[in-house]
């Protein structure tokens, strides 16, 4: 059918869509240093408008959340227009519809209850939050699209784009590189993130992220239809929006509307359900006889209700209830991870793990590419929450970003003087990998990169035999925990191969009063 | 022949004659100003830094004695670290953008001002305010780029006695004329971080490993790169904590700056503003056996404006 752009009606909603789309590529190119330590905006704006996000994150900490009052909008509109935002707004739908083209199989695969798993999730999530159990991060569209952005594609853009110039600059001929080198600088200035960091977990979220869209294999909008448990959230005020789209008049049954439609909305008298439908508005351009319209105050009377049933509410409701006491009683609450290092800014743990939406964006704009997502350092309702790994990367000094992009306030902002007093943790050495204690070589390469401005690493001189069997004095460094705060720049510029010589551990954490992240004893909290 | 190993066996001849040129030059330049042979140094003392360097450059004969037309300069100041400048672990970014200045206007075709950080590139260039500084001149002529990994290449040390390879930023090696812009400051392992030490800004690999004989090996690497002109920055001084520091109350203000062809008479004549002698550095002491200059003050012409 030929597209009739002045009389079509679904090109607004793509423009939305194109719209919305750049502003969160533009966002997410701006989440990092740009010359000075303030961040004006960034991609944390998204995950702020989204009320699963709010939702789920006011419960599990049992606070209003600032920060999150902004998806009141999304709310507001949402009950005005009802679930335009996942076809209008949402970058994770405008993805989708824009790669079905090239993973849509010939026919549609459909299966029984498909569309409850939404709800069930949703359920599941909220009542787990309710007990402080965190799920959001894991389900929630955003993060799971910011998180496999950050994590895998944006770094292997950057190779895949750099490496064939780096090739020819490498190996090619110079008059080669005199060709390829100043498309290489703009391709860097205009489009390539400026560093080439290393995640770990950085293939488990590309293919989570990779699965969300290879289930448009089975169905169009897959996830937005049964899994999307922010779409579940929309779609429940979605019920009492004002905004409907209805069928007038004799309608000659040619059934297009129902076989275009994404959300498959429509049902078999052609009634839209606003609880499915997403307004994308193919069905008003593409009716032969243009029946159908969007209207306020529709006479409609009831929608087709979608949901779980009690019973299945109440099963999910007692999963909801059991996970929590099964995840208080396990050793690691006992016996936590010493290697577990959290940003400057980060809460409490047990609050840490409710507010954290595991959205990856402290891992993107951290300068030193020391935050990384959690296996289970911090057991598994800890997956994807950031870690320092300062073996790869260490907490620069001067730098408060991670707290500036924190969308729930998991991190606080912080000023660079609150920062640069707070301890995430201490270094010890390990003598036996030491060179001026193992070989008597001399090396303090820890003391001279610390950053504290009275160095918290001193040395003092010894006289040792080296492994040459001379008698040698070499300065042996030494840690003073009072002036140490853990941001790692040991660890990471320790020269010994392999494992550093000097290490960060969690203990001394200013978050914790007794420095350490649970208190021994019950699980129940007495 | 591959690629590779004609890039090293290339660079390694540049090298050579490069250095071969710069020996040359090394002779010429103080006999004109004096008739002996006996290194001069300057020293300045004055609160207008960009005056300070014209000062300092006068009786070497200027910078035009120095940079002939054409010429690709480097200026490798010290921006290793990610503070601001009043906490002196970096050169001043008013002495690095007047000495820049007076490259361009002897004539320079292209200016580079680079250094490999401690802490991450782009905050050290920011902090330190040498990048700002730059961008003021507005000349297309000059670039302060951070440090692009490819263009490290494994140079041998003939000369070395405790390192006989490493690797060195290709732009390093191959400009007509490199002037070496350190700040002084005290360091952990060396004492003190001056001319010499102001090397490990051009090294690739890792550089903890330089540690293990700090001394002879620092001595070692400057056989391959020797500054035509070392401009030592003593304007402040970084007394304790070096060479990171952080702490106002270990930087003191002294207004000086220094400036010599001969990198070892230049350390050996700052170390005593700390009060050193020249023979406390085991850095000085090593590059003056391997011949890279003088350490001995009155065997220097010391010439104070």
């Amino acid at each position: 059918m030929k597209w009739d752009l002045l009389h079509s009606k679904r090109i607004w909603r793509i423009i939305s869509q194109i719209v919305f789309l750049a502003i969160f590529l533009f966002l997410f190119r701006k989440t990092d240093y740009n010359g000075t330590d303030q961040i004006p905006y960034a991609v944390n704006l998204i995950f702020r408008i989204d009320p699963l996000i709010a939702l789920s994150v006011m419960l599990a900490a049992k606070t209003v959340v600032a920060l999150l009052l902004l998806s009141l909008i999304t709310v507001g509109l949402t009950l005005l227009l009802g679930r335009f935002f996942c076809n209008w707004v949402c970058p994770m739908g405008t993805l989708l519809d824009f790669s079905h083209r090239f993973i849509r199989s010939g026919r549609e695969i459909r299966f029984k209850n498909d569309r409850k798993i939404k709800h069930v999730l949703l359920v599941l999530i909220l009542i787990s939050a309710l007990f402080s159990v965190p799920l959001v991060g894991y389900f929630d569209p955003f993060s799971i699209l910011v998180r496999g952005i950050t994590l895998a594609l944006d770094p292997a853009l950057k190779t895949i784009v750099s490496h064939p110039f780096d090739m020819a600059y490498t190996h090619g001929p110079e008059w080669l590189s005199r060709f390829t080198e100043p498309v290489n600088t703009v391709l860097k200035k205009a489009i390539l993130p400026y560093s080439s960091p290393a995640f770990s977990l950085a293939l488990i979220s590309a293919l989570i992220l990779a699965g969300v869209f290879a289930l448009e294999k089975l169905q169009r909008r897959f996830w937005c239809k049964n899994l999307c448990p922010l779409g579940a959230l929309l779609s429940w005020i979605s019920r009492y929006s004002l905004l409907r789209g209805h069928s007038q008049g004799r309608c000659e049954g040619c059934g297009i509307c129902r076989s275009i439609c994404r959300m498959n909305a429509i049902n078999a008298d052609n009634r839209i359900s606003p609880m499915a439908c997403t307004l994308c508005l193919d069905c008003v351009d593409f009716c032969p006889s243009s029946k159908i319209t969007f209207r306020f105050k529709n006479p409609v009377v009831r929608p087709d209700l979608e949901g779980i049933s009690r019973r299945a509410f109440i099963e999910t409701a007692a999963t909801g209830l059991i996970v929590p006491a099964i995840l208080g009683i396990r050793p690691i609450r006992k016996n936590p991870n010493p290697l577990l290092i959290r940003p400057p800014g980060a809460v409490a743990e047990d609050e840490f793990l409710s507010l954290c939406v595991r959205c990856g964006e402290c891992m993107k704009v951290c300068i030193g590419n020391a935050l990384h997502p959690a296996f289970l350092q911090a057991g598994v309702e800890g997956l994807f929450s950031p870690v320092v790994i300062p073996r790869i990367g260490y907490c620069e000094f001067v730098c408060t970003l991670c707290g500036q992009v924190c969308p729930t306030g998991a991190l606080k902002k912080l000023s660079k003087t609150e920062k640069q007093k707070v301890v995430i943790g201490r270094a010890y050495i390990d003598r036996n990998r030491c060179l001026p204690f193992s070989e008597g070589i001399p090396c303090i390469v820890c003391e001279e990169h610390c950053p504290t401005p009275d160095k918290a690493i001193k040395f003092h001189l010894a006289t040792v035999v080296n492994d040459h069997g001379e008698t040698v004095t070499v300065k042996q460094p030494y840690v003073i925990d009072e002036l140490c705060i853990g941001c790692g720049i040991c660890e990471t510029k320790c020269p010994v191969t392999g494992r550093s010589a000097i290490i960060v551990t969690r203990a001394g954490e200013t978050r914790h009063e007794t420095g350490e992240a649970f208190v021994p004893g019950s699980p129940y909290g007495y | 022949m591959n690629r590779r190993d004609f890039i090293r066996k290339s660079i390694c001849v540049t090298a050579g004659s490069i250095a071969a040129g710069k020996a040359s030059r090394l002779i010429q330049t103080p006999v004109s100003a004096f008739p002996d042979s006996t290194p001069v140094l300057v020293v300045a003392t004055g609160t207008d830094y960009p005056g300070l360097v014209t000062d300092a450059l006068g009786p070497l004969g200027g910078m035009g004695a120095f940079v002939k037309p054409g010429y690709r300069v480097v200026v490798k100041p010290n921006i290793g670290w990610n503070r601001a400048p009043e906490y002196a672990a970096n050169t001043h970014p008013e002495i690095v953008r007047a000495v820049v200045e007076q490259v361009l206007k002897a004539g320079a075709s292209r200016v580079a001002v680079f250094d490999r950080t401690c802490n991450e590139e782009r905050l050290c260039y920011h902090q330190s305010g040498i990048k700002a500084a730059i961008e003021t001149l507005k000349d297309s002529r000059v670039s302060c780029d951070y440090i692009d990994n490819r263009k490290f290449v494994e140079v041998d040390i003939p000369m070395g006695k405790s390192i006989q390879k490493w690797e060195f930023y290709r732009e390093a090696l191959e400009a007509d004329l490199y002037i070496n812009v350190p700040v002084a400051k005290q360091h952990g392992l060396t004492k003190l971080s001056l001319g010499l030490k102001n090397v490990m800004g051009v090294l690739g690999g890792s550089r903890g490993k330089i540690h293990h004989a700090i001394g002879q090996r620092l001595a070692d690497l400057n056989t391959i790169i020797r500054p035509d002109l070392t401009i030592i920055d003593a304007t402040r001084m970084l007394l304790r904590n070096g060479p990171a520091g952080g702490n106002l109350e270990d930087v003191r203000i002294r207004n000086t700056l220094t400036a010599s062809a001969d990198i070892v008479a230049s350390d050996a004549y700052v170390s005593t503003l700390f009060g050193y002698q020249p023979e406390d550095l085991d850095t000085t002491v090593a590059a003056h056996r391997s011949g890279l200059g003088e350490m001995q003050l009155d065997r220097i012409k010391i010439v104070t404006v």
